[in-house]
Parts: structure tokens; sequence; C-alpha cells
């Protein structure tokens, strides 16, 4: 297991997660939560040590979050992990802009931008 | 103790003689104005039949119940309820119209003069492999969503959501509506991966592509904005950024509405249902 069978094994399920992470295959739907339970995972590893960019703050978060890191690196399309790492920097962009305008009195207006459905 | 009454009494006997005085001149004035007036049929006791001294303007047995119904005028709590009912039901018929009229516009300000805005003919193939055009979504309300099997959030959620308003607009209207899912990503998404991908969400589900030209075509009729990164090599992986929008088009092939991520699946479902409603044509079913 881990990046090294990856190279080694040669059984059914590496050879579909590494298709996934290439790119060559769409991930089914139990793939895709596979994906977004480890990417939540990661994020809250940043969370939790202040890295708001994962892309610009490499060394500090594959040294904080290494497990994290790994998991999501295995479980997501690498075209995804980069995905997900800019759109968190967006995100929380976002979300600040948002507070700031609450502060100075904006309106807020009805729009989802949560991955998963508010509960 | 006589002297004073005296001239007192005859002040009094002198004010009464003058007062009576007036009145008899008064009388007689009146007296002799009313004889200038115009001669009324002399009146008999034979025409004018005994007429008790009740009131007779409401009829009311006791003197009470007419009492309590002056005090509260013309209002009883049959009038009252009336009155309620009446101004309820007129405030829901103008709320009423006032939607359809607010649905009417949306949907009249999306057709546009001559050539629809958004929307037009296209040829592409369904997961099956099968040629689908624009012809097999008239008839019908259709639900157009663009997006391609590799999309990492944004997608798959919103096709999830499609599911939901597709099979609550099911319920109430079956087979009205047509949910279609276009691919932005023709290169990796054949029609077997489209049905794959698509068997995931919903059976009813039909995905199209074609070529890259022939989705191109589509997007630009459908006004979606959608980019492949360029300089791809063969196997590289990479994102197609694209519009998310539901289109609703209606059974001419006129677009309607665009559904986005602001609404839940019931309020998405409740709009469809709605302009289905306003339809006067035919939808088929079948």
């Amino acid at each position: 297991m881990g990046i090294l069978g990856l190279f080694t094994s040669t059984s059914e399920e590496e050879k579909r997660a590494s298709e996934i992470r290439k790119g060559t295959v769409a991930p089914t739907r139990a793939e895709r939560q596979r994906c977004w339970e480890s990417r939540d995972l990661y994020f809250a590893c940043l969370d939790k040590h202040d890295i708001i960019d994962a892309l610009k703050e490499d060394k500090k978060a594959s040294k904080e979050c290494k497990a994290e890191s790994t998991k999501f690196e295995e479980n997501c399309a690498e075209k995804w992990v980069t995905y997900f790492k800019q759109w968190r920097v967006q995100d929380i962009q976002k979300r600040r802009r948002l507070a700031e305008l609450e502060a100075q009195g904006g309106i807020k207006l009805d729009v989802n931008t949560q991955f998963t459905e508010k509960k | 103790m006589m002297q004073p009454v005296t001239p007192m009494w005859a002040f009094i006997q002198a004010t009464v003689a003058r007062a009576t005085g007036q009145q008899c001149r008064r009388f007689l004035s009146s007296a002799a104005r009313q004889q200038t007036r115009r001669p009324t049929p002399p009146c008999t006791a034979t025409t004018r039949p005994y007429q008790p001294l009740v009131q007779r303007r409401f009829k009311f047995k006791t003197v009470e119940e007419a009492k309590s119904r002056y005090r509260s005028g013309p209002f009883s709590w049959k009038s009252g309820v009336l009155f309620v009912l009446t101004g309820a039901g007129l405030l829901y018929y103008f709320e009423q119209e006032k939607e359809r009229m607010q649905r009417k516009r949306v949907a009249e300000a999306a057709k546009g003069v001559g050539r629809p805005k958004v929307g037009g003919p296209f040829e592409l193939i369904d997961q099956d492999g099968k040629p689908f055009s624009d012809k097999d979504l008239k008839g019908k309300y259709s639900l157009v969503y663009f997006g391609f099997s590799h999309c990492p959030d944004i997608c798959p959620e919103e096709l999830d959501k499609m599911a939901k308003m597709f099979d609550l607009v099911q319920t109430e209207r079956p087979g009205a509506l047509l949910p279609v899912f276009v691919t932005c990503d023709p290169a990796r998404d054949d029609p077997k991966v489209l049905k794959e991908y698509l068997s995931e969400f919903h059976p009813s589900f039909i995905g199209l592509t074609g070529t890259y030209d022939q989705i191109k075509a589509m997007c630009k009729e459908y006004r979606v904005y959608f980019s492949t990164p360029t300089e791809v090599k063969p196997g590289q992986d990479y994102l197609v950024d694209h519009s998310i929008y539901f289109y609703l088009m209606d059974p001419e092939g006129d677009f309607v509405e665009a559904l986005g991520r602001q609404h839940s699946p019931e309020q998405a479902a409740k709009v469809i249902l709605d302009h289905m409603k306003d339809w006067t044509g035919q939808i088929k079913t079948a």
C-alpha cells in the first residue's frame, strides 16, 4: 500500500487508484466520497496549524499535516488536490470579505458556497 | 308683606299674556300660510286603518333585543365572518395572480424576439451512442445541465440536486420533464463514461456528448461558458471550467429560467412545477 505500492502492486484496486490519481478515469461516487473525506481531514489539519495556502506554505503544510496530506493525495486526483487547495484560499478570502461587509452593514443574500449541505 | 307681591304677580300675568298672544299670532300666521298650499285630498278614516304606535323598522320580539341590535349597529358575527372571508379570498387571489404574472414575465422576458436567446438546434449522441437532437426535447419541459465526469465538487453535488428535483417533479407530473446532462469534456466523456457516471445519480438522466465542435456549438447556443485548458497532452489530467446553471426549457425548446446554486431542490422543483402549471399547450408525458 501507499505510494510505493503504486509502483510495485499490480492488483486491480491499486491500478484503479493510480488511474484516478492520474485522472485517466473518472472516480465513482464512493471514490469521490473517499477523496472528499480525506480532503476535509487535511483541511481541518491546516485550520489547526493556521495554514491558509497549502501551495505557498508547502513546507510547513507537509511538515505539520504529513499523514493527512498523504491520504489526501492518495485518494484524490492530482488535479483535484491542486484545485481544492486553491479553492480553500479563495473560500477563506471570500468568507473574510463577507464578514467584513457584514460588519459594515451589508445585506446577506442566500448563496451556498459549502461543499456539504447545511445541517 | 302683601305690597311687594302684587307687582310681581302683575308682571307674571303680563308675561303670560304676551306669550299667549305671540303663540296665537304664530298659530294664526301658520294657519294662514297653510291655506296657500296645494290642496290635498281629504283623509278619511276609511283609507287609513288604525296603526299601533309600535316601531316597525326591526322585527324584534323584545325591547332588549332591539336595544342590543341598536348598540351593535349593522355588524353581527355573520357579517364579520363574511367580511373576513371575502377579504382573505381576494387577498389570496391577488397574491396568486401576482405570482403568476411574475412567472409569466420571467418566461416572456426569456423568450426574446425571433430567434431564442438561449438554446437552439443541436445534434449530439446520448449515453447509448444513439443520435439525440433538439427535436427529442420538444413536447416536454427539459432541464439542461452542463458538466464533466472528472468534475471535483460542484457537478456531482448539482447532479444529486438535479436528481432530487427531478424526482419531486416526477411525483407530481410524471414524464413531463427531461433531465439532460451535456458534457463539456467530450474528449474524455464518451457515451460509455457518461453512462457509468450518470447511472450513479439517476437512471433517467440523459447524457449527451459529441465531437468537440458539436459541444462547442451547443455551449455557445446555451450561452454556457466553458474552457478546456489548451495544450493538454494525451492522458494528462485537466479540469474544465464551466457555468453551473440548470437551464429550464419549455416544450417548444425556448429558454424559461436558469436555476442556480441558490435554489434548494424543493425550491427548484416548485419553480419548474409552477411553470408547467402556467403552460397552456400540451405537455407530452410518454
